[in-house]
């Protein structure tokens, strides 16, 4: 593993530097509210998420050491597990589970311009865990390690959860399982 | 790790390439770097490109979803709270750092005493000296007693 890109942006924001904090927020902001935006479907809680992960990156600053991952990996960690919070709670706000097996039907044909809302609800249609990797991987654009030690699961299975979120993604949007 | 899966001779065969289209999509960048060279060379065969044909289909619709960047107003409430919290956060630290010497130090009296008790001559108890056998020249128990007989 090389050197961390991130590792002395967070030892200056440990020591109170402020254009350090400037940077580090430049650098990560978009990241963190892609990633929750897509996790949550919902623009207002995303940013929530976005604010809540970057206390948690103050807090830590001054004791931040690397250990098997990177910062950025810890970070989309920590955004993670605060999305899965926040999916818990609606869950237990509705009493639903959340879905284990995607619900294939396609959606209806988006309108012109309305194609990202369906990908969105899209999204939203499948797994948690195959949405998360195909959001770490493919938005994200997380190398299969990164990706696999920020969700706590080997290579293998990144690319098992990888494959039946497409393949449930392809049935809902183009209606088929690409095996055409 | 899953291992790069290529031939005897290095090259990749279809079953691999398409289940890393299947999985990763239709760009070779977000392939496992170990396999990408592999996968290069598959990708040019008329086999590769169908492959690749056919998980780009999803990647177009894919990449139709796009997330606006932050607001100035985000930007600024997160920059807003950072001071607060890397000045508590170090607090907290300098505060985990006093408990864990006080604990240190409390470890060490700890130590020092079992020391003490462990090293130090035991003390004659009171019990012995009530101990209606003892004499003034030690225990005169039983075995003294057998003896004189």
């Amino acid at each position: 593993m090389g050197a961390d890109p991130d590792e002395e942006l967070v030892r200056r924001i440990g020591a109170g530097d402020p254009a350090a904090v400037q940077a580090m927020v430049a650098r990560k902001l978009p990241r963190v509210l892609s990633l929750a935006t897509r996790m949550l479907g919902d623009a207002a809680e995303a940013e929530d998420v976005a604010q809540e992960t970057f206390v948690r990156i103050w807090r830590h600053a001054s004791s931040w050491r690397r250990g098997h991952a990177r910062f950025d990996t810890w970070i989309h960690r920590v955004a993670l597990n605060l999305c899965y919070d926040r999916l818990r709670r609606r869950r237990e706000r509705t009493t639903d589970e959340l879905p284990e097996m995607a619900d294939e039907a396609p959606l209806p044909d988006a309108l012109p311009g309305d194609e990202g809302r369906r990908v969105q609800q899209a999204l939203q249609c499948i797994a948690p865990r195959q949405r998360e990797a195909i959001v770490l991987v493919y938005y994200q654009e997380m190398s299969n390690i990164e990706a696999a030690a920020a969700m706590q699961v080997s290579v293998d299975a990144l690319e098992s959860l990888l494959a039946r979120g497409r393949r449930a993604l392809q049935a809902l949007l183009v209606g088929d399982d690409g095996d055409d | 790790m899953a291992e790069a899966r290529k031939t005897a001779d290095g090259r990749m065969d279809a079953s691999r390439f398409a289940a890393l289209a299947d999985a990763y999509g239709s760009a070779l960048h977000r392939w496992p770097q170990a396999e990408q060279a592999a996968a290069t060379r598959f990708a040019e065969s008329e086999e590769g490109r169908a492959i690749l044909r056919r998980a780009g289909r999803l990647d177009t619709i894919l990449d139709r979803h796009r997330v606006e960047a932050p607001s100035h107003a985000l930007h600024g409430a997160i920059v807003a709270k950072a001071a607060t919290e890397v000045r508590q956060g170090r607090h907290r630290r300098f505060w985990w750092l006093g408990f864990g010497l006080a604990g240190v130090g409390l470890a060490g009296a700890v130590a020092g005493l079992a020391l003490v008790t462990v090293v130090a001559p035991d003390t004659p108890s009171d019990h012995y000296v009530m101990d209606a056998n003892a004499t003034s020249f030690g225990d005169a128990g039983p075995d003294a007693d057998t003896e004189d007989l």
